[in-house]
C-alpha cells in the first residue's frame, strides 16, 4: 500500500475489524479491504452497499457466474481478483 | 447513450444533482442498481473532505471519459490540462515545469486507464508536491469511480446496441502504449 494513511491509520472500530479478520483469516489483510475500511463514509460503505447488491443480489445470474465475470474483468485490467 | 452523463444537471452544486444523465441512463435500463450507484457518486463527490468536492468532480468527469457534447467546467482544478480524449500518454511529457496540476492529470489518467502502471514514483511525486495521503485517496478513489462508471456506461451502452465515443480505457487503447 502506497499511501502509508490507508495502510495504517484507520480508526479504531475499523482497526478492530482488520485485526478480527487477521486474526480469523490467519493471513494479511488484502489491501481492498484496507481501502474499503478507511474513512468508510467515504466510500467503503456505499462500495459495500453497492457491491453486496450486484454480486449478491437477485439477478438472472447465479453468485457464481458474476464472481467469474468480476475475476475476469480483474484479469482483462491486470489486477489480481 | 446520452450526451452528458456526470456532467450538466450536478452544476446546481445540490447533492440531488447528482443524478446525471448517466444515472438517469442507468435508472431507465438497470433500475436495479440506479440507486446504489448515484449514492456511490454522491457520497465521493459531495461530502466534506481533504479535497475540495470540485476537485473530487472534475477527477471524476475526466476518468470517466470523453464526452464530445460536453465541456470541462472552466473553474474546475482540472480542466485547464487536456483532457485523456485519446491514447496519449502524458507520463514524460513536459517533465520540466511540471505543475502540480499537471501531475496530478497524469495520475487521474494513469489510475483511470492503466492503473496496474502506478508506481511508487508517481505516488511519491505527489507527495513531494504536499498533497496528503487523505488528498490522495480521495483523488485516487474519485478517478477509479469515475473509470469504472464510464466503462459501465460504455459497456451497458453496447448491449443496447447503441455506438459508443472512441473508447480510450479499452485494452486495445492500452497495448499502444
Amino acid at each position: 500500500m502506497r499511501l502509508r494513511a490507508v495502510e495504517h491509520r484507520h480508526r479504531l472500530p475499523e482497526r478492530l475489524k482488520l485485526a478480527l479478520i487477521r486474526v480469523v483469516s490467519g493471513r494479511r489483510v488484502p489491501d481492498v479491504v484496507k481501502t474499503l475500511l478507511y474513512r468508510p463514509e467515504f466510500f467503503g460503505r456505499a462500495m459495500c452497499d453497492w457491491t453486496q447488491a450486484v454480486m449478491r443480489g437477485p439477478s438472472a445470474w447465479s453468485v457464481g457466474e458474476r464472481e467469474l465475470f468480476a475475476a475476469f474483468t480483474s484479469r482483462l485490467n491486470q489486477c489480481v481478483f | 447513450m446520452h450526451g452528458t452523463p456526470l456532467d450538466g444537471r450536478a452544476r446546481s452544486g445540490h447533492s440531488s444533482g447528482l443524478e446525471t444523465p448517466a444515472m438517469g441512463t442507468m435508472d431507465d435500463r438497470r433500475g436495479r442498481y440506479a440507486a446504489y450507484t448515484a449514492r456511490l457518486v454522491d457520497t465521493v463527490v459531495t461530502q466534506p473532505g481533504h479535497t475540495p468536492p470540485e476537485l473530487r468532480r472534475a477527477v471524476l468527469e475526466r476518468a470517466f471519459g470523453p464526452h464530445p457534447l460536453s465541456k470541462p467546467e472552466t473553474s474546475s482544478p482540472l480542466s485547464g490540462t487536456e483532457r485523456g480524449t485519446g491514447g496519449e500518454d502524458h507520463t514524460g511529457e513536459r517533465e520540466r515545469g511540471r505543475t502540480g496540476d499537471d501531475l496530478l492529470a497524469a495520475y487521474v489518467d494513469k489510475v483511470a486507464r492503466h492503473a496496474y502502471k502506478v508506481t511508487d514514483e508517481d505516488v511519491g511525486q505527489l507527495q513531494h508536491t504536499g498533497h496528503s495521503d487523505d488528498a490522495l485517496f480521495e483523488v485516487t478513489i474519485s478517478a477509479a469511480l469515475g473509470a469504472a462508471l464510464g466503462r459501465l456506461e460504455r459497456g451497458l451502452a453496447a448491449l443496447r446496441g447503441e455506438s459508443s465515443p472512441p473508447v480510450p480505457l479499452s485494452a486495445n487503447a492500452e497495448r499502444g502504449n
